[in-house]
């Protein structure tokens, strides 16, 4: 496929993950962070949120087999999840932290889990939306995702 | 190769970015005189995106990941113009930790910072030392008028 038309591509998809509110505007801040000297910065970052995210998932995972639930310590595990979902903008798997945690405070061991199982899809769906986007971009050439020192 | 690069750029976002980034030379903001900051977080995305973002603008940021960490390095003599820390640290939390540097004599800026932003935390955080207390994420918006007034 012609460069220029992957390039347009790839705004399309970038503009949709906005207009369906999977990225808010602090993901234009890690791009605002992305220049000459870290080529990649957005796409390290987003690796490093899935690899250290997966491991608080599962620690969640386990935390909701117990009877009865901890909410002090899912409380703990959500804030750190909830901090690195907002840092990359990820705005519905941050409404899902957010939501988690108002039935944590409530001790609502049914709503907790629910949510969480939501907050589990909106994470892969982001994820898989994630992953699309950086290969098409490396496909498409290195000047995509470099904004910043440009002029 | 201008005009596809517009196509990506954010530069027609809504949002504050723009403003907060003051872009009207398409240079970046940057802080005029040496300043330095910490910043105190164990989460490994938000470390690098805290410091990112004041690496930026030109603050000499260094980051540790506990409050015990920043103890130590303020015994050793180290100063800093800011200090970020997080609520939620894992033995030493961020209030306490606050507490600790203050009757140290740290004399620098401290932002606490958390994630779920509570009355109780923001009273608790300020008491202990803190001059302000945000919910994540670190934006432009906030860091920018922070680095302004140091640099005054």
């Amino acid at each position: 496929m012609e460069r220029n038309q992957m390039r347009r591509q790839l705004a399309l998809m970038r503009q949709s993950f906005f207009d369906q509110g999977f990225l808010d505007e602090q993901f234009i801040q890690l791009e605002e962070l992305q220049d000459d000297a870290n080529p990649n910065f957005v796409e390290e970052v987003v690796t490093l949120y899935y690899r250290d995210s997966s491991r608080l998932i599962l620690n969640i995972d386990q935390a909701l087999e117990r009877n009865p639930l901890d909410f002090n310590k899912l409380d703990n595990y959500m804030h750190q999840f909830k901090g690195s979902s907002t840092s990359i903008g990820a705005k519905k798997v941050k409404a899902e932290c957010t939501q988690f945690r108002e039935y944590c405070k409530a001790g609502n061991s049914e709503g907790c889990m629910r949510t969480f199982q939501q907050l589990k899809k909106e994470y892969a769906i982001l994820k898989r939306k994630l992953e699309a986007y950086f290969q098409q971009a490396r496909q498409a050439g290195p000047l995509e995702t470099a904004c910043r020192s440009r002029n | 190769m201008g005009a596809e690069v517009d196509h990506i750029c954010p530069t027609g976002m809504s949002g504050g970015s723009a403003e907060g980034n003051d872009k009207s030379e398409g240079q970046r903001f940057s802080c005029k005189n040496k300043l330095t900051a910490l910043v105190v977080d164990n989460g490994g995305v938000c470390q690098i995106i805290q410091t990112g973002l004041l690496r930026s603008y030109g603050v000499e940021t260094e980051v540790v990941e506990t409050g015990e960490a920043v103890v130590e390095l303020i015994a050793s003599g180290a100063t800093f113009n800011l200090i970020i820390i997080e609520m939620l640290l894992p033995v030493l939390n961020g209030p306490e930790t606050a507490r600790q540097i203050r009757a140290m004599g740290a004399q620098g800026k401290i932002l606490g910072i958390t994630t779920f932003f509570d009355e109780r935390d923001q009273q608790e955080f300020l008491a202990a030392g803190a001059d302000e207390f945000i919910e994540k994420p670190l934006s432009p918006e906030i860091v920018i008028p922070i680095i302004r007034g140091l640099d005054n």
